[in-house]
Protein backbone atom coordinates (compact mmCIF):
# COMPACT_ATOMS: atom_id res chain seq x y z
CA UNK A 1 0.00 0.00 0.00
CA UNK A 2 2.48 2.60 1.16
CA UNK A 3 4.59 2.40 -2.06
CA UNK A 4 5.16 6.11 -2.86
CA UNK A 5 8.62 7.54 -2.16
CA UNK A 6 9.12 8.67 1.41
CA UNK A 7 6.07 6.76 2.62
CA UNK A 8 8.23 4.56 4.87
CA UNK A 9 9.90 7.59 6.49
CA UNK A 10 6.52 9.21 7.08
CA UNK A 11 5.15 6.03 8.60
CA UNK A 12 8.20 5.85 10.86
CA UNK A 13 7.66 9.48 11.93
CA UNK A 14 3.97 8.76 12.61
CA UNK A 15 4.82 5.69 14.67
CA UNK A 16 7.33 7.71 16.67
CA UNK A 17 4.73 10.41 17.28
CA UNK A 18 2.22 7.80 18.48
CA UNK A 19 4.85 6.41 20.81
CA UNK A 20 5.70 9.85 22.11
CA UNK A 21 2.04 10.75 22.67
CA UNK A 22 1.47 7.42 24.44
CA UNK A 23 4.51 8.00 26.64
CA UNK A 24 3.40 11.56 27.40
CA UNK A 25 -0.07 10.31 28.33
CA UNK A 26 1.39 7.60 30.54
CA UNK A 27 3.68 10.07 32.31
CA UNK A 28 0.77 12.52 32.80
CA UNK A 29 -1.44 9.74 34.17
CA UNK A 30 1.32 8.59 36.51
CA UNK A 31 1.90 12.16 37.64
CA UNK A 32 -1.81 12.65 38.29
CA UNK A 33 -2.03 9.34 40.12
CA UNK A 34 0.85 10.19 42.42
CA UNK A 35 -0.47 13.69 42.91
CA UNK A 36 2.81 15.30 41.84
CA UNK A 37 0.89 17.85 39.78
CA UNK A 38 -1.33 18.95 42.70
CA UNK A 39 -0.52 21.09 45.73
CA UNK A 40 1.30 19.35 48.56
CA UNK A 41 -1.22 17.61 50.87
CA UNK A 42 -1.67 19.03 54.36
CA UNK A 43 -0.75 16.74 57.22
CA UNK A 44 -4.01 15.52 58.76
CA UNK A 45 -3.95 15.34 62.55
CA UNK A 46 -6.91 13.64 64.22
CA UNK A 47 -8.10 14.93 67.59
CA UNK A 48 -10.84 12.91 69.33
CA UNK A 49 -12.55 14.81 72.13
CA UNK A 50 -15.46 14.78 74.55
CA UNK A 51 -18.58 16.33 72.98
CA UNK A 52 -18.69 19.10 75.59
CA UNK A 53 -15.32 20.39 74.32
CA UNK A 54 -16.30 20.79 70.67
CA UNK A 55 -17.07 24.49 71.07
CA UNK A 56 -13.65 25.66 72.36
CA UNK A 57 -11.73 23.07 70.32
CA UNK A 58 -13.33 24.33 67.13
CA UNK A 59 -11.71 27.71 67.83
CA UNK A 60 -8.43 26.08 68.91
CA UNK A 61 -8.39 24.19 65.59
CA UNK A 62 -8.79 27.39 63.56
CA UNK A 63 -6.17 29.31 65.55
CA UNK A 64 -3.63 26.46 65.38
CA UNK A 65 -4.15 25.95 61.64
CA UNK A 66 -3.65 29.67 61.06
CA UNK A 67 -0.20 29.30 62.62
CA UNK A 68 0.52 26.04 60.75
CA UNK A 69 -0.98 26.26 57.25
CA UNK A 70 0.51 22.87 56.34
CA UNK A 71 -1.52 21.10 59.06
CA UNK A 72 -5.18 20.11 58.95
CA UNK A 73 -6.58 19.42 62.43
CA UNK A 74 -9.59 17.09 62.31
CA UNK A 75 -11.55 17.49 65.55
CA UNK A 76 -14.15 14.82 66.23
CA UNK A 77 -16.53 14.76 69.22
CA UNK A 78 -17.84 11.63 70.97
CA UNK A 79 -18.86 10.47 74.42
CA UNK A 80 -15.68 10.17 76.51
CA UNK A 81 -15.65 6.35 76.67
CA UNK A 82 -16.12 6.20 72.91
CA UNK A 83 -13.22 8.65 72.43
CA UNK A 84 -10.86 6.10 73.97
CA UNK A 85 -12.56 3.02 72.47
CA UNK A 86 -12.00 4.37 68.96
CA UNK A 87 -8.29 3.83 69.61
CA UNK A 88 -8.07 0.92 72.04
CA UNK A 89 -10.91 -1.30 70.80
CA UNK A 90 -11.87 -0.23 67.28
CA UNK A 91 -8.14 0.23 66.55
CA UNK A 92 -8.40 3.52 64.69
CA UNK A 93 -5.44 5.89 64.78
CA UNK A 94 -5.67 9.21 66.56
CA UNK A 95 -3.10 11.82 67.50
CA UNK A 96 -4.70 13.26 70.62
CA UNK A 97 -7.46 12.11 73.00
CA UNK A 98 -9.33 14.51 75.28
CA UNK A 99 -12.01 13.20 77.68
CA UNK A 100 -14.45 14.73 80.17
CA UNK A 101 -13.63 12.17 82.87
CA UNK A 102 -9.87 12.00 83.38
CA UNK A 103 -10.04 8.69 85.28
CA UNK A 104 -10.99 6.92 82.03
CA UNK A 105 -7.45 7.35 80.61
CA UNK A 106 -5.60 5.22 83.21
CA UNK A 107 -8.54 2.82 83.43
CA UNK A 108 -8.77 2.15 79.68
CA UNK A 109 -5.25 2.92 78.35
CA UNK A 110 -2.55 2.36 80.97
CA UNK A 111 -2.90 -1.42 81.01
CA UNK A 112 -4.04 -1.99 77.43
CA UNK A 113 -1.33 -3.09 75.01
CA UNK A 114 -1.12 -1.86 71.42
CA UNK A 115 -1.56 -5.02 69.31
CA UNK A 116 1.70 -6.78 68.37
CA UNK A 117 3.75 -4.58 70.72
CA UNK A 118 4.61 -4.58 74.40
CA UNK A 119 3.65 -0.90 74.71
CA UNK A 120 0.54 0.38 76.49
CA UNK A 121 -1.67 2.92 74.71
CA UNK A 122 -0.69 5.60 77.24
CA UNK A 123 1.32 5.99 80.42
CA UNK A 124 0.67 9.67 81.21
CA UNK A 125 -2.07 12.27 80.92
CA UNK A 126 -2.66 15.88 81.85
CA UNK A 127 -5.64 17.24 83.79
CA UNK A 128 -6.32 20.67 82.36
CA UNK A 129 -9.98 21.75 82.49
CA UNK A 130 -13.03 21.47 84.72
CA UNK A 131 -16.75 22.14 84.58
CA UNK A 132 -19.77 22.36 86.84
CA UNK A 133 -23.20 20.83 86.54
CA UNK A 134 -26.32 22.96 86.95
CA UNK A 135 -29.76 23.68 85.59
CA UNK A 136 -30.21 25.22 82.14
CA UNK A 137 -33.41 26.99 81.15
CA UNK A 138 -34.80 29.51 78.69
CA UNK A 139 -37.03 32.58 78.64
CA UNK A 140 -39.97 30.26 77.91
CA UNK A 141 -39.48 28.14 81.03
CA UNK A 142 -42.03 28.26 83.86
CA UNK A 143 -41.23 29.99 87.17
CA UNK A 144 -38.10 31.72 85.85
CA UNK A 145 -38.71 34.68 88.17
CA UNK A 146 -38.81 32.41 91.16
CA UNK A 147 -36.17 29.70 90.73
CA UNK A 148 -32.67 30.15 92.21
CA UNK A 149 -29.70 28.22 93.60
CA UNK A 150 -31.49 27.56 96.90
CA UNK A 151 -35.00 26.52 95.89
CA UNK A 152 -34.24 24.85 92.53
CA UNK A 153 -35.16 21.34 93.68
CA UNK A 154 -38.47 22.54 95.10
CA UNK A 155 -39.39 24.31 91.85
CA UNK A 156 -38.31 21.35 89.72
CA UNK A 157 -40.49 19.07 91.88
CA UNK A 158 -43.69 20.85 90.83
CA UNK A 159 -45.91 18.56 88.76
CA UNK A 160 -46.40 21.10 85.96
CA UNK A 161 -42.65 21.40 85.31
CA UNK A 162 -41.23 19.47 82.35
CA UNK A 163 -37.68 18.36 82.96
CA UNK A 164 -35.15 17.15 80.41
CA UNK A 165 -32.73 14.46 81.47
CA UNK A 166 -29.89 12.86 79.48
CA UNK A 167 -29.98 9.07 79.49
CA UNK A 168 -27.55 8.12 82.27
CA UNK A 169 -26.75 4.85 80.51
CA UNK A 170 -25.46 6.71 77.45
CA UNK A 171 -24.23 10.15 78.53
CA UNK A 172 -22.00 11.16 81.44
CA UNK A 173 -24.15 14.29 81.90
CA UNK A 174 -27.02 11.91 82.78
CA UNK A 175 -25.18 10.10 85.56
CA UNK A 176 -23.65 13.36 86.78
CA UNK A 177 -27.26 14.64 87.13
CA UNK A 178 -28.20 11.60 89.21
CA UNK A 179 -25.12 12.14 91.39
CA UNK A 180 -26.04 15.80 91.86
CA UNK A 181 -29.55 14.86 92.96
CA UNK A 182 -28.15 12.28 95.42
CA UNK A 183 -25.69 14.89 96.73
CA UNK A 184 -28.59 17.35 97.04
CA UNK A 185 -30.40 14.83 99.26
CA UNK A 186 -27.35 14.79 101.56
CA UNK A 187 -26.84 18.55 101.44
CA UNK A 188 -30.48 19.51 102.09
CA UNK A 189 -31.12 16.44 104.31
CA UNK A 190 -34.17 15.49 102.26
CA UNK A 191 -34.24 11.98 100.80
CA UNK A 192 -37.21 12.62 98.53
CA UNK A 193 -35.45 15.05 96.16
CA UNK A 194 -34.41 12.55 93.49
CA UNK A 195 -37.86 11.01 93.14
CA UNK A 196 -39.71 14.33 93.36
CA UNK A 197 -37.54 16.05 90.74
CA UNK A 198 -37.33 13.21 88.21
CA UNK A 199 -40.75 11.64 88.78
CA UNK A 200 -41.34 7.88 88.55
CA UNK A 201 -39.59 5.49 86.16
CA UNK A 202 -40.75 2.07 84.97
CA UNK A 203 -38.76 -0.01 85.86
CA UNK A 204 -37.92 2.23 88.85
CA UNK A 205 -34.56 3.75 89.71
CA UNK A 206 -33.36 1.96 92.84
CA UNK A 207 -31.69 3.87 95.64
CA UNK A 208 -29.83 2.40 98.58
CA UNK A 209 -26.66 2.53 100.69
CA UNK A 210 -23.39 0.64 100.39
CA UNK A 211 -21.78 1.38 103.74
CA UNK A 212 -21.72 5.18 103.83
CA UNK A 213 -22.11 5.58 100.07
CA UNK A 214 -25.53 6.40 98.62
CA UNK A 215 -26.14 4.34 95.47
CA UNK A 216 -28.51 4.85 92.58
CA UNK A 217 -29.05 1.83 90.36
CA UNK A 218 -30.22 2.59 86.84
CA UNK A 219 -32.22 -0.28 85.31
CA UNK A 220 -31.50 -1.91 81.95
CA UNK A 221 -34.15 0.36 80.39
CA UNK A 222 -34.54 4.01 81.43
CA UNK A 223 -38.18 4.86 80.79
CA UNK A 224 -40.08 7.68 82.57
CA UNK A 225 -43.47 6.56 83.87
CA UNK A 226 -44.97 10.05 83.66
CA UNK A 227 -44.77 12.91 81.19
CA UNK A 228 -42.95 15.11 83.73
CA UNK A 229 -39.55 13.95 82.53
CA UNK A 230 -38.29 13.62 78.96
CA UNK A 231 -35.21 11.44 78.40
CA UNK A 232 -32.93 11.84 75.39
CA UNK A 233 -29.72 10.03 74.45
CA UNK A 234 -27.51 13.05 75.11
CA UNK A 235 -27.81 16.36 76.94
CA UNK A 236 -27.12 18.25 73.69
CA UNK A 237 -30.44 16.95 72.29
CA UNK A 238 -32.26 18.62 75.17
CA UNK A 239 -31.13 22.10 74.13
CA UNK A 240 -33.52 22.23 71.17
CA UNK A 241 -36.37 21.10 73.46
CA UNK A 242 -35.55 23.97 75.84
CA UNK A 243 -35.57 26.34 72.90
CA UNK A 244 -38.92 25.07 71.62
CA UNK A 245 -40.48 25.13 75.10
CA UNK A 246 -41.12 21.37 75.14
CA UNK A 247 -39.20 21.24 78.40
CA UNK A 248 -38.68 23.91 81.04
CA UNK A 249 -35.37 22.87 82.56
CA UNK A 250 -32.58 20.38 82.01
CA UNK A 251 -29.38 19.34 83.73
CA UNK A 252 -26.42 20.66 81.76
CA UNK A 253 -22.75 21.57 81.99
CA UNK A 254 -22.29 25.25 82.74
CA UNK A 255 -19.94 25.67 79.76
CA UNK A 256 -22.50 24.27 77.30
CA UNK A 257 -25.38 26.35 78.71
CA UNK A 258 -23.36 29.55 78.42
CA UNK A 259 -22.05 28.70 74.94
CA UNK A 260 -25.66 28.25 73.82
CA UNK A 261 -26.82 31.51 75.42
CA UNK A 262 -29.12 29.74 77.87
CA UNK A 263 -29.90 30.85 81.40
CA UNK A 264 -28.21 28.78 84.08
CA UNK A 265 -28.70 28.10 87.76
CA UNK A 266 -25.44 27.54 89.58
CA UNK A 267 -25.86 24.86 92.22
CA UNK A 268 -23.98 24.84 95.55
CA UNK A 269 -20.40 23.55 95.27
CA UNK A 270 -21.36 20.50 97.36
CA UNK A 271 -23.75 19.48 94.57
CA UNK A 272 -22.29 20.78 91.29
CA UNK A 273 -19.29 18.37 91.01
CA UNK A 274 -17.04 21.32 90.17
CA UNK A 275 -14.72 21.59 93.17
CA UNK A 276 -11.53 19.52 93.39
CA UNK A 277 -11.43 20.32 97.13
CA UNK A 278 -14.72 18.45 97.60
CA UNK A 279 -13.61 15.21 95.95
CA UNK A 280 -14.15 13.18 99.13
CA UNK A 281 -17.58 14.71 99.66
CA UNK A 282 -18.64 13.82 96.10
CA UNK A 283 -17.39 10.28 96.73
CA UNK A 284 -20.38 9.72 99.00
CA UNK A 285 -22.55 8.89 95.98
CA UNK A 286 -22.34 6.23 93.30
CA UNK A 287 -24.26 5.33 90.12
CA UNK A 288 -24.54 1.73 88.99
CA UNK A 289 -25.91 0.88 85.53
CA UNK A 290 -27.58 -2.48 85.06
CA UNK A 291 -27.04 -2.02 81.31
CA UNK A 292 -23.41 -2.59 80.36
CA UNK A 293 -22.95 -0.70 77.09
CA UNK A 294 -19.27 -1.56 76.64
CA UNK A 295 -17.93 -5.03 77.37
CA UNK A 296 -14.67 -3.60 78.77
CA UNK A 297 -16.11 -0.81 80.95
CA UNK A 298 -17.85 -1.73 84.17
CA UNK A 299 -20.58 0.91 84.41
CA UNK A 300 -20.12 1.90 88.05
CA UNK A 301 -19.37 5.59 88.55
CA UNK A 302 -18.41 7.10 91.90
CA UNK A 303 -18.95 10.81 92.48
CA UNK A 304 -15.87 12.94 91.79
CA UNK A 305 -15.07 16.39 90.44
CA UNK A 306 -15.53 16.83 86.68
CA UNK A 307 -11.98 17.01 85.32
CA UNK A 308 -10.95 16.87 81.66
CA UNK A 309 -7.85 14.89 80.75
CA UNK A 310 -5.69 14.81 77.61
CA UNK A 311 -3.08 12.37 76.32
CA UNK A 312 -1.23 11.46 73.14
CA UNK A 313 -1.67 7.75 72.38
CA UNK A 314 1.62 5.85 72.14
CA UNK A 315 0.75 4.86 68.55
CA UNK A 316 -0.22 8.38 67.40
CA UNK A 317 0.88 8.77 63.75
CA UNK A 318 1.82 12.45 64.27
CA UNK A 319 2.93 12.57 67.88
CA UNK A 320 5.25 15.51 67.23
CA UNK A 321 2.44 17.69 65.85
CA UNK A 322 0.07 16.47 68.59
CA UNK A 323 2.64 17.74 71.09
CA UNK A 324 2.77 21.15 69.41
CA UNK A 325 -1.06 21.27 69.46
CA UNK A 326 -1.12 20.32 73.13
CA UNK A 327 1.42 23.02 73.98
CA UNK A 328 -0.77 25.51 72.10
CA UNK A 329 -3.92 24.29 73.88
CA UNK A 330 -2.35 24.60 77.34
CA UNK A 331 -0.50 27.83 76.54
CA UNK A 332 -1.60 31.45 76.66
CA UNK A 333 -3.52 31.42 73.37
CA UNK A 334 -5.40 28.22 74.25
CA UNK A 335 -6.32 29.59 77.67
CA UNK A 336 -7.72 32.76 76.10
CA UNK A 337 -9.89 30.67 73.77
CA UNK A 338 -11.19 28.56 76.64
CA UNK A 339 -12.06 31.68 78.67
CA UNK A 340 -13.93 33.23 75.73
CA UNK A 341 -15.70 29.87 75.24
CA UNK A 342 -16.92 29.91 78.88
CA UNK A 343 -15.03 26.72 79.62
CA UNK A 344 -13.01 26.82 82.86
CA UNK A 345 -9.40 25.62 82.77
CA UNK A 346 -7.49 24.45 85.82
CA UNK A 347 -3.72 24.63 86.43
CA UNK A 348 -2.48 21.68 84.38
CA UNK A 349 -1.29 18.69 86.36
CA UNK A 350 0.28 15.52 85.02
CA UNK A 351 -0.43 11.96 86.04
CA UNK A 352 2.90 10.08 85.86
CA UNK A 353 4.93 13.26 85.13
CA UNK A 354 8.13 11.24 84.63
CA UNK A 355 6.57 9.74 81.49
CA UNK A 356 5.66 13.09 79.90
CA UNK A 357 7.10 13.80 76.45
CA UNK A 358 10.23 16.01 76.59
CA UNK A 359 9.37 19.68 76.93
CA UNK A 360 5.88 19.19 78.30
CA UNK A 361 6.96 18.93 81.95
CA UNK A 362 8.79 22.25 81.63
CA UNK A 363 5.73 23.84 80.05
CA UNK A 364 3.48 22.60 82.87
CA UNK A 365 5.82 24.11 85.48
CA UNK A 366 5.87 27.41 83.61
CA UNK A 367 2.05 27.38 83.65
CA UNK A 368 1.93 26.89 87.40
CA UNK A 369 1.01 23.23 87.23
CA UNK A 370 3.08 20.13 87.66
CA UNK B 1 12.66 0.31 2.36
CA UNK B 2 12.09 -3.26 3.45
CA UNK B 3 13.85 -2.60 6.75
CA UNK B 4 11.75 0.49 7.43
CA UNK B 5 8.58 -1.44 6.63
CA UNK B 6 9.74 -4.24 8.94
CA UNK B 7 10.49 -1.81 11.79
CA UNK B 8 7.13 -0.14 11.30
CA UNK B 9 5.36 -3.49 11.48
CA UNK B 10 7.19 -4.49 14.67
CA UNK B 11 6.41 -1.13 16.23
CA UNK B 12 2.73 -1.48 15.36
CA UNK B 13 2.63 -5.03 16.73
CA UNK B 14 4.49 -3.89 19.87
CA UNK B 15 2.07 -1.05 20.38
CA UNK B 16 -0.96 -3.30 19.91
CA UNK B 17 0.45 -5.88 22.35
CA UNK B 18 1.26 -3.09 24.84
CA UNK B 19 -2.26 -1.69 24.66
CA UNK B 20 -3.77 -5.16 25.03
CA UNK B 21 -1.58 -5.88 28.06
CA UNK B 22 -2.52 -2.54 29.61
CA UNK B 23 -6.24 -3.18 29.09
CA UNK B 24 -5.89 -6.69 30.50
CA UNK B 25 -4.02 -5.42 33.56
CA UNK B 26 -6.64 -2.72 34.13
CA UNK B 27 -9.46 -5.25 33.74
CA UNK B 28 -7.85 -7.64 36.26
CA UNK B 29 -7.27 -4.77 38.68
CA UNK B 30 -10.87 -3.53 38.51
CA UNK B 31 -12.24 -7.06 38.66
CA UNK B 32 -10.28 -7.73 41.84
CA UNK B 33 -11.24 -4.34 43.22
CA UNK B 34 -14.95 -5.03 42.83
CA UNK B 35 -14.86 -8.71 43.70
CA UNK B 36 -16.35 -9.39 47.11
CA UNK B 37 -15.05 -12.17 49.30
CA UNK B 38 -17.82 -14.44 50.52
CA UNK B 39 -19.01 -13.09 53.87
CA UNK B 40 -18.29 -15.33 56.86
CA UNK B 41 -20.42 -13.99 59.69
CA UNK B 42 -22.86 -15.52 62.15
CA UNK B 43 -25.48 -13.94 64.36
CA UNK B 44 -26.55 -15.74 67.52
CA UNK B 45 -30.20 -15.32 68.45
CA UNK B 46 -31.11 -16.04 72.07
CA UNK B 47 -34.72 -16.34 73.25
CA UNK B 48 -35.81 -15.43 76.75
CA UNK B 49 -36.17 -19.13 77.64
CA UNK B 50 -32.54 -19.67 76.61
CA UNK B 51 -33.33 -21.00 73.10
CA UNK B 52 -30.42 -20.37 70.79
CA UNK B 53 -30.25 -20.25 67.03
CA UNK B 54 -27.25 -19.30 64.94
CA UNK B 55 -27.90 -17.76 61.53
CA UNK B 56 -25.24 -17.14 58.94
CA UNK B 57 -25.11 -13.89 56.98
CA UNK B 58 -26.34 -15.79 53.92
CA UNK B 59 -29.29 -17.24 55.85
CA UNK B 60 -30.24 -13.79 57.12
CA UNK B 61 -30.16 -12.39 53.58
CA UNK B 62 -32.64 -15.10 52.51
CA UNK B 63 -35.22 -14.16 55.17
CA UNK B 64 -38.19 -11.95 54.15
CA UNK B 65 -36.77 -8.46 53.84
CA UNK B 66 -37.99 -4.90 54.33
CA UNK B 67 -36.78 -1.80 52.51
CA UNK B 68 -37.03 1.62 54.14
CA UNK B 69 -35.28 4.97 54.56
CA UNK B 70 -33.55 6.65 57.43
CA UNK B 71 -30.32 7.98 58.82
CA UNK B 72 -28.69 9.02 62.04
CA UNK B 73 -26.61 11.75 63.57
CA UNK B 74 -23.77 11.71 66.07
CA UNK B 75 -23.92 13.44 69.44
CA UNK B 76 -22.24 16.49 67.92
CA UNK B 77 -24.76 16.65 65.10
CA UNK B 78 -22.84 15.06 62.22
CA UNK B 79 -25.55 13.75 59.89
CA UNK B 80 -25.22 10.36 58.16
CA UNK B 81 -27.83 9.61 55.51
CA UNK B 82 -30.75 9.31 55.10
CA UNK B 83 -30.07 6.04 53.27
CA UNK B 84 -32.17 3.51 51.41
CA UNK B 85 -31.67 0.34 53.43
CA UNK B 86 -32.66 -3.29 53.15
CA UNK B 87 -32.75 -5.84 55.93
CA UNK B 88 -34.77 -8.02 58.26
CA UNK B 89 -37.15 -6.75 60.93
CA UNK B 90 -35.68 -7.24 64.40
CA UNK B 91 -39.04 -8.53 65.56
CA UNK B 92 -38.96 -11.24 62.86
CA UNK B 93 -35.54 -12.36 64.07
CA UNK B 94 -36.77 -12.46 67.67
CA UNK B 95 -39.75 -14.54 66.49
CA UNK B 96 -37.32 -17.29 65.46
CA UNK B 97 -36.44 -17.84 69.14
CA UNK B 98 -39.86 -17.46 70.73
CA UNK B 99 -40.71 -13.82 70.04
CA UNK B 100 -40.76 -10.66 72.12
CA UNK B 101 -43.55 -9.24 74.29
CA UNK B 102 -44.28 -5.88 75.93
CA UNK B 103 -42.51 -7.06 79.12
CA UNK B 104 -39.27 -7.90 77.33
CA UNK B 105 -36.20 -6.04 76.16
CA UNK B 106 -33.93 -6.94 73.28
CA UNK B 107 -30.17 -6.60 73.69
CA UNK B 108 -28.09 -6.12 70.55
CA UNK B 109 -24.37 -6.89 70.80
CA UNK B 110 -21.51 -6.29 68.39
CA UNK B 111 -18.15 -7.95 67.96
CA UNK B 112 -16.34 -4.81 69.15
CA UNK B 113 -17.89 -5.16 72.61
CA UNK B 114 -20.59 -2.50 72.12
CA UNK B 115 -24.21 -3.21 72.94
CA UNK B 116 -27.54 -1.43 72.97
CA UNK B 117 -30.86 -2.41 74.46
CA UNK B 118 -34.38 -1.73 73.15
CA UNK B 119 -37.67 -2.03 74.98
CA UNK B 120 -40.81 -3.20 73.22
CA UNK B 121 -42.04 0.33 72.54
CA UNK B 122 -38.77 1.26 70.86
CA UNK B 123 -38.80 -1.99 68.94
CA UNK B 124 -42.18 -1.06 67.53
CA UNK B 125 -41.04 2.39 66.48
CA UNK B 126 -41.47 4.65 69.51
CA UNK B 127 -38.12 6.40 69.09
CA UNK B 128 -37.66 10.19 68.71
CA UNK B 129 -37.07 11.19 65.08
CA UNK B 130 -35.40 14.30 63.70
CA UNK B 131 -35.43 16.47 60.61
CA UNK B 132 -32.31 15.70 58.51
CA UNK B 133 -31.64 19.41 57.89
CA UNK B 134 -32.53 21.22 61.12
CA UNK B 135 -32.10 18.25 63.50
CA UNK B 136 -35.27 19.40 65.23
CA UNK B 137 -37.54 16.69 66.54
CA UNK B 138 -40.33 15.76 64.16
CA UNK B 139 -43.26 13.42 64.75
CA UNK B 140 -43.21 10.30 62.60
CA UNK B 141 -45.62 7.73 61.34
CA UNK B 142 -44.17 4.24 61.45
CA UNK B 143 -40.55 3.56 62.34
CA UNK B 144 -39.04 0.10 62.37
CA UNK B 145 -35.89 -1.47 63.72
CA UNK B 146 -34.10 -3.47 61.03
CA UNK B 147 -30.97 -5.57 60.89
CA UNK B 148 -29.64 -4.29 57.56
CA UNK B 149 -27.22 -5.79 55.07
CA UNK B 150 -27.66 -3.27 52.26
CA UNK B 151 -27.33 0.50 52.19
CA UNK B 152 -28.08 2.52 49.06
CA UNK B 153 -28.13 -0.67 47.02
CA UNK B 154 -24.71 -1.92 48.14
CA UNK B 155 -23.39 -4.26 50.81
CA UNK B 156 -22.25 -2.40 53.91
CA UNK B 157 -18.69 -1.09 54.01
CA UNK B 158 -16.41 -1.84 56.97
CA UNK B 159 -16.92 1.63 58.41
CA UNK B 160 -20.70 1.26 58.06
CA UNK B 161 -20.72 -1.94 60.11
CA UNK B 162 -20.06 -4.66 57.53
CA UNK B 163 -21.79 -7.02 57.19
CA UNK B 164 -24.79 -6.42 59.49
CA UNK B 165 -25.90 -3.27 61.22
CA UNK B 166 -28.96 -2.20 63.19
CA UNK B 167 -30.97 0.72 61.85
CA UNK B 168 -34.09 2.66 62.78
CA UNK B 169 -35.94 3.54 59.60
CA UNK B 170 -39.32 4.32 58.06
CA UNK B 171 -40.83 5.85 54.99
CA UNK B 172 -40.17 9.52 55.81
CA UNK B 173 -36.37 9.71 55.50
CA UNK B 174 -35.97 10.90 59.11
CA UNK B 175 -32.98 10.64 61.41
CA UNK B 176 -32.58 9.01 64.81
CA UNK B 177 -29.80 9.19 67.39
CA UNK B 178 -26.67 7.34 66.30
CA UNK B 179 -26.28 5.11 69.37
CA UNK B 180 -29.13 2.94 68.06
CA UNK B 181 -27.30 2.12 64.81
CA UNK B 182 -25.16 -0.69 66.22
CA UNK B 183 -22.41 -1.80 63.78
CA UNK B 184 -21.03 -5.33 63.35
CA UNK B 185 -24.02 -7.03 65.06
CA UNK B 186 -23.28 -10.60 66.14
CA UNK B 187 -25.82 -11.32 68.89
CA UNK B 188 -29.49 -10.56 69.51
CA UNK B 189 -30.91 -11.57 72.86
CA UNK B 190 -34.49 -11.34 74.15
CA UNK B 191 -34.61 -10.81 77.91
CA UNK B 192 -37.47 -10.50 80.33
CA UNK B 193 -37.68 -7.28 82.34
CA UNK B 194 -39.39 -9.14 85.18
Amino acid sequence: MNNWPGAGKLAMKTANKVLLVTLALAVTAAALATGSCSKPEKTKVRVLCANSLMYPLDSIEKAFEALHPDIDILTEGHGSIQVIRHVTEIHEESDLLIVADDSLIPMMMYATKIPDTDKNYADWYIKFAGNTLGIAYSEKSKYTGEINGNNWYQVLSRPDIKLGFADARLDACGYYALMSLALAELYYKDDSILENVLGPFDPPLKTGKEGTVATITVPEILRPASDKTIVRGSSIRLLALLDSGDIDYSFEYRSVAEQQGLKFIELPAEINLGSAALADYYGQVKCVMEFQRFATVLPVFTGEPIIYGVTIPANAPHADIALQYLEFLLGEEGQKIFVSSHHPMIPPAADNPSNLPPGLEKLLKSLGGG
Amino acid sequence: MKTIKGTQSWLTIGLIIGVILLIAAAAIYFFNLNREEPVKWDVTLVGKNGNQKVLSYQEICKLPSTEAQGGFFTTVGVVNGPYEVKGVLLQDLCALVGGVTADDVVSISANDGYSMVFDYEQLTGDIPTYDPVTLHELPHEKQEVLLIYQQDGKSLSDSDGKPLRLSVVGSERLLTEGHNWVKWVNKIEVMSLE
